[in-house]
């Protein structure tokens, strides 16, 4: 991918990283949260089973981020961070999914019809299902580069691993989705 | 970029934009931890409550238990109570080769001492050194009995004499006076 292409793709995430937050200000987390809540959620809807779940994934997210605020370095990537957080919650709900599933069925018995809703069509999207198909790792890498538009460097910030690291990474879910979509 | 990058791409912004652009939630409250200081101090709140309530139930132990030697911490109730032990100390020194009764009432006596020393000690008014004397209105001749065997215990009268070997002790109560029954003494000095 071009790097004309990756600015002209995410001119939000870009203005999120320029923006100045002070650790341990409410006010300030306030603001992260209003500026970041949308890619978060975007991202953790690729990893996680539904819409909802990604809701709540992001919401764990922030509390986490919360938490741990006032310990924040204004040097790091505020939203890398906040993806590194939002990755591991997205693991440790697969972890739980097969555990709500039971309940999930019964739940989704008395549903009606679903109509427009962004929500659902997410859900039932090819590329979204065969995504989380992939080892959550794998499929963040992907929407990572290719819906935020990250550069392998900022990735390997977000993910906390070498950027060799997310090189091989994003080539192997590359091949992964591959073979998920053409199964 | 390849065929499935931009597909990719392009199925990612057609779905995930539309989820994105949802009005944004307000933030979960965050509730605040409990420190690990609140807690110890909770824990070190309860372990205070602990002790002052385990000082509390020995005290009252004490107390029970010096009542329960006679069945009361009365000097009158005690004094029956000495009475009931001597006849008891009688009959088992008749079935005994034992000489005597003393260890026998002596063993009783010091209980009685004890406990009421510590129930003394306790309530705050009575004197440390356990003689018996805690309750301070000598109205029982069992106190005094009491520490006289207690005292002889202690220096290991093994062998008592046998001067009055057959005397047996009684604790029959004194001779009380009646009153105007006795005419005045008058003492004159001596020149």
């Amino acid at each position: 991918m071009q790097s004309s292409e990756l600015e002209g793709a995410e001119p939000a995430a870009r203005q999120a990283e320029t923006e100045r937050y002070e650790p341990g200000s409410d006010a300030d987390f306030e603001r992260l949260y209003r500026n970041t809540y949308r890619r978060i959620v975007g991202t953790l809807i690729t990893i996680v089973r539904d819409v909802s779940t990604a809701e709540d994934c992001a919401q764990e997210t922030y509390e986490r981020a919360y938490r741990g605020w006032a310990k924040w370095r204004p040097d790091a990537p505020v939203e890398a961070w906040l993806h590194r957080i939002a990755i591991n919650v997205a693991i440790s709900d697969r972890r739980y999914q097969r555990l709500r599933q039971a309940g999930e069925v019964i739940r989704r018995l008395g549903r009606p019809a679903p109509g427009a809703d962004p929500a659902v069509v997410a859900e039932r999207s090819v590329m979204v299902q065969a995504l989380k198909k992939l080892p959550p790792k794998q499929a963040a890498a992907l929407v990572l580069r290719h819906y935020h538009g990250y550069t392998n460097r900022e990735i390997a910030a977000a993910l906390d691993v070498p950027e060799q690291t997310v090189a091989s990474r994003l080539a192997a879910a590359r091949k992964h989705l591959q073979v998920v979509l053409g199964s | 970029m390849s065929e499935l990058e931009r597909e990719l791409e392009q199925e990612l912004h057609r779905v995930l934009d539309a989820v994105a652009a949802r009005p944004i939630p307000l933030r979960r409250a965050v509730h605040p931890r409990v420190g690990l200081r609140a807690l110890v101090g909770g824990a070190g709140a309860a372990l205070a409550v602990k002790v002052l309530t385990g000082v509390a139930v020995a005290a009252a132990a004490v107390t029970v238990a010096g009542a329960a030697t006679t069945g009361s911490l009365n000097p009158a109730v005690w004094g029956q109570a000495v009475s009931d032990q001597v006849v008891k100390c009688k009959q088992q020194v008749a079935n005994s080769s034992q000489h005597g009764i003393g260890d026998c009432v002596s063993s009783f006596a010091s209980q009685h001492g004890a406990a009421v020393s510590s129930a003394a000690r306790h309530n705050g008014n009575g004197n440390p050194n356990g003689n018996g004397q805690a309750n301070g209105n000598g109205s029982s001749n069992g106190n005094g009995n009491a520490n006289g065997h207690s005292k002889d215990k202690s220096k290991d009268h093994t062998a008592p004499p046998k001067t009055s070997s057959t005397s047996i002790p009684t604790f029959d109560p004194e001779p009380i006076d009646q009153v105007n029954t006795h005419p005045p003494v008058t003492i004159s000095p001596e020149p």
